[in-house]
């Protein structure tokens, strides 16, 4: 009997944890094993590398450090302006203002595109000589300012940035839209009445109220930001001169163009790391603290 | 307990039927649809290009081709089957970047299906290379391909002396104008590359941008570098740097990315094209002017933008090396190594119907350009069969294909280093010989 009502629950469990095991553990765990390879794929010759597949990333490979520099760049502008961003947006449309689910239907309808539809738009916006950006800038009297952003490798990646974060931050803002509207009025009538101004009733009401939020932001946000592809392979391919590579990207050459699977596998391995490394203690740290 | 047992019985039942779906075939012959890709298939009749019928059983073929193919390819393949009631062909369908990948997967799945389309060069090589393809080296022999298909094309299906591909198209390139702006400017197809750049120096003057090059992806200016290594290198070295048997950091090599630093420092490239899309340049191209370094599809682009084919001159690029060699690639069908004897003549005959002379001619106004020695010209595509015939007269592989991956991505960024003065040309070149080394290194 007892035996019975320890393997019932297992029983209901085992249809979706062996499909998980089966297509999410196993590749996964696969791709790892496969890292420590040289191997393009389908030779029978399979040779161990050890570590050494990880060790040329970092220090040969001058794409790799580049792309690693980019997905931290990008990881950095997601955490900061786009999660920032969000926030800003969601906590003026919380408000009981007029037309506040026209403007946030606006602001989260560019999330709603393919990356490869907002690349090509930006991509006409940036145009050097008939793109919107060189036009208002020509009629601010900001001429000079007007360059070819996508064809500079000083300024390619931030000018596809300002396109993704048009794309993407309508997500962070409905996320914590939604977390805003679980927040009773009670605190915020309390402190009105302890005297407390906007900012200390945003910073020690609406901030705190909101870290189960922040953990669901920060997560996807970042995780979206690792796996970065689409939009940049729209607007630069990764160019000029490789400057606007990713892990993904190069992780996608490495496989599949130049048939190094045990290269491209040691790449998707760093990105599953760095994802661990601030995902992980952040996600420990908020949990600890969270509100039952 | 027993009640315990019958629900462990039911999971094992259960995680074996899983594994079992999971489970590969590698002479599957069922139609498969990957990401990006769809499929069909049905059933069919007799009848063969003269050569043996395969044997009285019914044989199924699973045929992997592109989207943008299939205008012609669907009724081709049901022809065919109506010819020859014993096979049926499942095709399915993918887009240029899917069929890549796709095949990849399935070539390191072991499902790979009979016969897919491929380009050649290191693409094709790599399912030659490793044994996945087959070396129709023979076939052609006993079916004197050396008849129908144009040499050219033959020549650049072998691997290490051997067929391992069905030539399908050939695709050649040269340079294309507009007709008025040269009748206009009174120019004649330039002989020497000092007059085709005083061509497009007349141009610059008057506003038009000579070389309206979409840099993102790296290849539309490809076309331009490795046609002026032709010119500087000649082609027993150009072929010998594209066999990685010669150092790139040849002074020829120097001079070519030297010359198009050159070009882009006079602002013969439209303004910002490092990143432009191709297509974006075309347009230009089209509409305005300048020159475009296109191939034998090119006639067709003309027309399904609205744009008669009829109104533009094309010349081959003056690289003034005797009777100039075209830059060209081979399209064509692979057959697996892996399937079954009876299968894979099946997808031979198939494969040679396609590219049959009859069939070529009948669908001659969609087919694209031909592999084969003579076809029909057509009206809709004035170009193709003068550069078919031009190309007999000398031709390499195409840069992108000739070189293995990693060293053309090399190429595309050192390149756009060279424009952007992040390189010199004499670093470009030692940046490229660097990465042909290391891929000589991991690739012994």
């Amino acid at each position: 009997m007892r035996l019975r009502a320890n393997i019932t629950p297992w029983l209901f469990l085992f249809p979706a944890l062996f499909i998980y095991l089966a297509v999410i553990v196993f590749p996964s765990l696969y791709s790892l094993f496969l890292s420590f390879f040289d191997w393009n794929g389908v030779s029978a010759d399979r040779k161990f590398v050890g570590l050494q597949n990880y060790i040329n990333l970092i220090t040969q490979d001058s794409v790799f450090q580049t792309a690693l520099k980019n997905n931290l760049i990008w990881l950095a502008g997601n955490m900061t302006i786009m999660i920032g961003l969000g926030l800003v947006f969601a906590l003026i449309l919380n408000r009981q203002l007029k037309g506040r689910v026209f403007f946030r239907s606006v602001f989260y309808y560019p999330y709603v595109l393919s990356g490869i539809v907002v690349a090509i738009v930006w991509s006409w916006m940036y145009h050097p000589s008939k793109g919107f950006v060189t036009f208002f800038l020509e009629k601010i009297g900001l001429e000079e300012w007007a360059a070819p952003w996508l064809s500079d490798p000083k300024t390619a990646l931030y000018a596809i940035f300002i396109a993704a974060v048009w794309q993407g931050a309508g997500l962070p803002m409905v996320l914590f839209l939604a977390g805003l509207q679980t927040i009773p009025r009670d605190p915020y009538e309390a402190a009105i009445i302890d005297g407390a101004n906007p900012f200390q009733t945003f910073r020690y009401i609406t901030l705190p109220l909101l870290r189960d939020t922040f953990v669901i932001v920060f997560a996807t946000t970042m995780v979206g930001a690792m796996k970065v592809y689409d939009i940049i392979y729209g607007m630069t391919a990764g160019g000029p001169a490789n400057s606007t590579q990713v892990l993904s990207s190069w992780m996608y050459y490495q496989t599949f163009k130049y048939n190094y699977i045990g290269i491209g596998s040691a790449i998707s391995w760093y990105l599953i790391f760095i994802c661990m490394v601030v995902i992980v203690p952040y996600v420990i740290f908020i949990s600890r603290r969270s509100y039952p | 307990m027993r009640k315990a047992r019958k629900w462990s019985s039911l999971v094992l039942v259960f995680a074996l039927v899983f594994l079992a779906a999971c489970g590969g075939n590698s002479n599957s012959s069922g139609g498969k649809s990957d990401s990006g890709g769809s499929s069909s298939g049905s059933g069919s009749q007799s009848g063969n290009q003269g050569q043996s019928a395969p044997s009285g059983d019914k044989v199924t073929i699973s045929f992997w081709g592109l989207d943008d193919q299939m205008v012609y390819l669907d009724p081709i393949i049901k022809e065919f089957q109506q010819e020859n009631p014993n096979i049926t062909v499942e095709v399915s369908t993918f887009n240029t970047d899917p069929i890549k990948e796709s095949l990849k997967v399935a070539a390191s799945s072991r499902t790979l299906p009979d016969i897919w389309f491929n380009w050649g060069g290191s693409f094709a090589s790599f399912y030659s290379k490793n044994g996945l393809a087959m070396d129709l080296t023979q076939v052609a022999a006993d079916h004197s391909w050396e008849s129908v298909y144009n040499p050219a094309a033959l020549e650049l299906a072998k691997y290490e002396g051997k067929i391992y591909m069905v030539p399908f198209h050939l695709a050649s390139l040269g340079v294309f104008v507009k007709k008025d702006l040269y009748d206009g400017y009174g120019f004649q197809a330039p002989a020497t590359l000092a007059e085709l750049e005083s061509h497009m120096a007349r141009m610059a003057e008057d506003g038009i941008t000579p070389l309206p090059v979409g840099g993102k992806g790296g290849w539309m200016l490809m076309r331009w570098t490795e046609q002026l290594i032709e010119h500087f290198a000649g082609p027993e070295l150009h072929d010998q740097l594209n066999a990685l048997e010669a150092s790139w950091t040849d002074p020829a090599v120097v001079s070519a990315l030297a010359k198009l630093k050159e070009w882009n420092d006079k602002g013969w490239f439209t303004k910002g094209f490092i990143t432009m899309a191709p297509e974006e340049a075309e347009m230009y191209m089209y509409s305005e002017g300048g020159y475009a370094l296109e191939g034998t599809w090119f006639d067709q682009t003309l027309s399904s933008n609205g744009y008669d084919p009829n109104n533009y001159l094309f010349f081959k690029f003056p690289n003034e090396q005797g009777a100039a060699r075209m830059s060209s690639f081979l399209e064509g069908f692979q057959i697996s190594a892996e399937t079954t004897p009876e299968k894979q003549e099946a997808a031979v005959k198939l494969a040679e119907y396609i590219t049959s002379p009859d069939v070529v001619n009948k669908y001659i106004n969609d087919y694209g350009a031909p592999a084969l020695s003579d076809f029909a010209s057509t009206e809709a595509a004035p170009h193709v069969k003068l550069m078919a015939e031009e190309v007999s007269a000398g031709n390499f592989l195409i840069t992108d294909q000739a070189l293995p991956q990693e060293v053309v991505d090399k190429l595309f960024e050192v390149t756009d280093a060279v424009i952007l003065n992040a390189l010199t040309p004499e670093q470009a070149a030692a940046e490229m010989q660097k990465a042909a080394d290391q891929y000589k290194a991991n690739n012994p």
